[in-house]
């Protein structure tokens, strides 16, 4: 099986190489000849990954230790469930994963319209192809999953113990879902400059996919800072790591795309921005995986075998020349049609979103590459860490969480100021009784609590501001002749219009996300005591009392100590928390397992720091206030994206009555 | 157009403001002896020293408790970790010198793209400037409940 599937792999490369070539061929000589023999390709390059997938998963389901790979991810005690999942916990499974993904996406694109958008298909599958070639160049001639050892070990290395977590299921496929997705807009972004259609066909064909990939990306962040919640043992979720950066920064600049788009797709402006935007998102996936990859950077999620930097930074290379060469040369058919009537509209907000969106994403940017300029100016190794983002980008991030609950409210066009007073005199109001509320309430000595003050005062003017438009929506829709009551007309306002409505369930996300960090931020408290069996110590209105420590024989190279700690309120028992130290043959550390109990105020976060032989154990134990609204945050940006992709049969009917009317709409502005 | 112009610099001059009103009190952050300095582990975890579990963090964390207890300040324990481990012990870049560079430069990036967001509205407002003010109507509190909530569903068919 290993045999077939090393040589799926080069099956895939040659087919690969064929189908870029006759698609090129076919479009530039007009061959439909070689254009349908091209039309074979996607399927099989795709049919020789999932061969070549599945054989290396054989390895891991069935120990066979002769794969250097399976060797080194596994053994004999791993459970199935992370066997399955070793597949991508080192480079080499990782980059095959990566052209799996790939190598599906491009055939449902090829399903979806193989048989319509003719002028732009044959160029997405060639340029798609080109990536999918420098993978399988990649995994057949310098990074080899089949790679063999010629005396096969009796057992394998194991999978790192911080990877044995149900979140390794789901993260890094999530995590690639979302990188990998941003290829498919890209693509078509690269078809319409080389064939010249530059008309908002690409957009509206990729739009969807571009919300995919944001959609996963996004999922993928957060379901990674769960990961590190849960597992490392800090008490933190976010450490701005040179990796969680490179995840952050594609998703800070699709953001962006996602949001001038709109304003392609009703003025017919921003053409090159837009374009050079998806591009620029495109590129941020592969600087990721650069990243990640070439061992340049110190990280924690660095791969043992970084040795691919070169060839990334290549591609890198190679791909941004493209880009800024095609934008160049297509610069007079990329010009608008619109021009920009005021700054007070919904336009210039939308530009000022891309603005601090950008700025945010260059202010991580600048700090994951700082430590390499200043080694090469300085010659001094310098570290960039958590308190140089923060204070860099909470400023620029809550001027970003005005513009949510400004930018949609502000009229298109031209806002006039009556306008405005109409739409934001509410939503200032309850800011205003926030901010005095917050006052007496929270307290405010430290630089960090008058940001998380800030915070709170914009999420809550935010809000407001969002729930206006569902309650103006769903009041007139009340008033027609044939209206409901409140509930079903919320319901069907929604339904009706789900881009617009489910982008503002995004923003009521977003807001959420935003009061979480800053509550959890500020207000978190930590103590950490060593104590004997039977002791207590009080942290806030809580008792902790240190209970018992047993340990448990889990697997034959798998040990769990575990501490019970209970958690008393006024004398009641609230919980008893269960937190555990995992002892790995062979792992010269411990693995902490926390134990945590989440309410919608706070969470109560237990660390078996230490134990000694007397049964004394250290204890650490966190009150994180507010961190499940993070949680509840992202699952209402899930449900909202899932508002916003739903299949909209007068979405079509919409658009041609939008493109009809646009001339006269926008007419008078132009005269 | 001066006053949008007037508009987006108030706009950026308030993020700016609010920065260096961040940066101002980097004292207080540095005060944090723990949030200053990143743990120096043998497995290079990469992380703050606040954040870290190992068990070099905890005895790090002891040897600056007594160090504290001593009478040195969090400056001269800075300092004394900055001169054994060099500037890489430091959690973020000093702000001095070339280092400097490293929390200006986002900022510089910002305004440099708000002046030129500005000056591409200016061009294309020049470019397409309309005779006349497309103004938006007051709104007529006598419109009917049933005609402004035609409007209301029109324009959500136009903003969708």
């Amino acid at each position: 099986m290993n045999d077939i599937g090393e040589f799926a792999l080069l099956v895939a490369l040659a087919t690969a190489l064929y189908g870029c070539v006759s698609y090129i061929m076919a479009v530039r000589g007009n061959r439909i000849d070689l254009y349908l023999s091209a039309d074979k390709t996607p399927v099989i390059v795709w049919v020789c990954v999932v061969i070549s997938s599945a054989a290396l998963w054989k390895g891991f389901i069935t120990n066979d230790f002769s794969l250097q790979y399976v060797w080194a991810y596994s053994n004999k005690e791993l459970d199935t469930f992370y066997k399955l999942a070793s597949f991508w916990g080192g480079q080499k499974g990782s980059l095959l994963f990566w052209t799996l993904i790939l190598t599906t996406y491009m055939c449902v694109v090829y399903f979806q319209n193989r048989k319509k958008n003719i002028r732009l298909m044959p160029y997405a599958m060639a340029v798609m192809f080109v990536i999918i070639i420098f993978f399988l160049c990649l995994l057949n001639f310098s990074t080899n999953p089949f790679e063999r050892i010629p005396l096969p070990p009796e057992d394998g290395r194991g999978l790192n113990p911080l990877l044995q977590n149900y979140w390794m299921v789901i993260h890094p496929p999530t995590l690639y879902l979302g990188y990998v997705g941003f290829t498919v807009p890209f693509a078509f972004a690269m078809a319409a400059l080389i064939s010249k259609n530059l008309d908002d066909g690409w957009i509206r064909l990729t739009r969807k996919w571009t919300l995919l990939a944001w959609f996963f990306l996004c999922m993928g962040n957060l379901f990674g800072a769960s990961w590190a919640y849960v597992e490392l043992g800090w008490g933190g979720y976010w450490a701005w790591d040179p990796v969680e950066n490179a995840a952050f920064m594609p998703l800070l600049v699709a953001t962006a795309f996602l949001h001038s788009i709109q304003i392609q797709e009703k003025k017919d402006m921003m053409k090159v921005w837009n374009m050079s935007l998806v591009l620029l998102t495109f590129v941020m996936t592969i600087f990721g995986t650069f990243i990640t990859r070439s061992g340049l950077i110190q990280s924690v999620h660095t791969f043992d075998e970084a040795t691919l930097g070169y060839y990334f930074l290549a591609f890198l290379g190679v791909i941004i020349v493209i880009c800024t060469v095609l934008i160049i040369t297509r610069l007079p058919l990329l010009k608008s049609k619109n021009e920009l009537d005021s700054l007070l509209s919904r336009e210039a907000s939308f530009l000022i979103n891309n603005l601090l969106l950008l700025g945010i994403g260059f202010a991580t940017f600048w700090g994951t590459i700082f430590p390499i300029i200043s080694e090469a100016v300085r010659g001094v190794k310098i570290t960039v860490g958590p308190p140089f983002y923060n204070q860099v980008n909470v400023p620029i991030g809550l001027a970003l969480l005005a513009l949510i609950g400004i930018g949609p409210v502000i009229a298109w066009r031209r806002a006039t100021w009556a306008n405005l007073r109409k739409n934001f005199q509410v939503p200032v109001i309850v800011g205003l009784v926030t901010a005095a509320v917050l006052f007496s309430i929270v307290p405010l000595t430290g630089r960090s609590e008058i940001f998380t003050y800030m915070t709170f005062i914009l999420c809550a003017f935010v809000m407001a501001c969002i729930l206006r438009e569902f309650l103006n929506g769903a009041r007139a829709r009340m008033g027609l002749e044939d209206g409901g009551n409140f509930v079903s007309e919320l319901g069907t306002l929604t339904w009706r219009n789900k881009r617009r409505y489910g982008g503002y369930v995004v923003h009521i996300g977003m807001v959420l996300i935003f009061a979480g960090i800053a509550g959890s931020q500020s207000y978190s408290v930590h103590e950490q005591k060593h104590l004997k069996m039977g002791e207590s110590f009080k942290l806030r209105d809580y008792t902790i009392t240190y209970e018992k420590l047993t340990a448990v024989e889990a697997t034959s190279v798998k040990t769990r100590v575990i501490a019970e700690v209970g958690v008393f309120k006024d004398s009641k028992r609230v919980w008893t928390g269960r937190p555990e130290k995992e002892f790995y043959k062979g792992q010269n550390q411990p693995v902490s397992e926390v134990d945590v109990l989440s309410t919608i105020v706070e969470d109560i976060y237990i660390i078996l720091a230490d134990f000694n032989e007397d049964e004394s154990a250290t204890l650490k134990v966190y009150l994180n206030p507010m961190v499940s609204w993070l949680w509840t945050g992202g699952w209402v940006i899930a449900f909202g994206t899932m508002i916003c992709m739903w299949p909209d049969r007068l979405e079509q009917r919409r658009r041609l009555d939008r493109m009809k009317k646009q001339e006269a709409i926008f007419a008078p502005a132009q005269e | 157009m001066k006053n949008q112009n007037r508009l987006l610099t108030i706009l950026l001059a308030l993020v700016l403001v609010i920065g260096l009103a961040g940066n101002a009190q980097a004292a207080a952050v540095l005060a944090d002896l723990e949030n200053a300095l990143m743990c120096k582990c043998d497995d290079k975890c990469g992380k703050v020293l606040l954040n870290c579990t190992c068990s070099t963090s905890d005895k790090t964390r002891a040897e600056f408790s007594k160090m504290l207890d001593s009478g040195l300040t969090v400056d001269q324990i800075i300092q004394m970790q900055v001169e054994k481990h060099g500037e890489t012990i430091l959690s973020s870049p000093s702000k001095s010198g070339f280092n400097l560079t490293a929390w200006a430069m986002p900022f510089v990036a910002l305004l440099a793209g708000g002046f030129g967001l500005s000056k591409i509205v200016e061009a294309w407002k020049k470019k397409g400037a309309p005779e006349e003010q497309a103004t938006e109507p007051e709104e007529d509190e006598s419109i009917p409940s049933k005609y402004s909530s035609r409007i209301q569903e029109e324009l959500d068919n136009i903003e969708s």
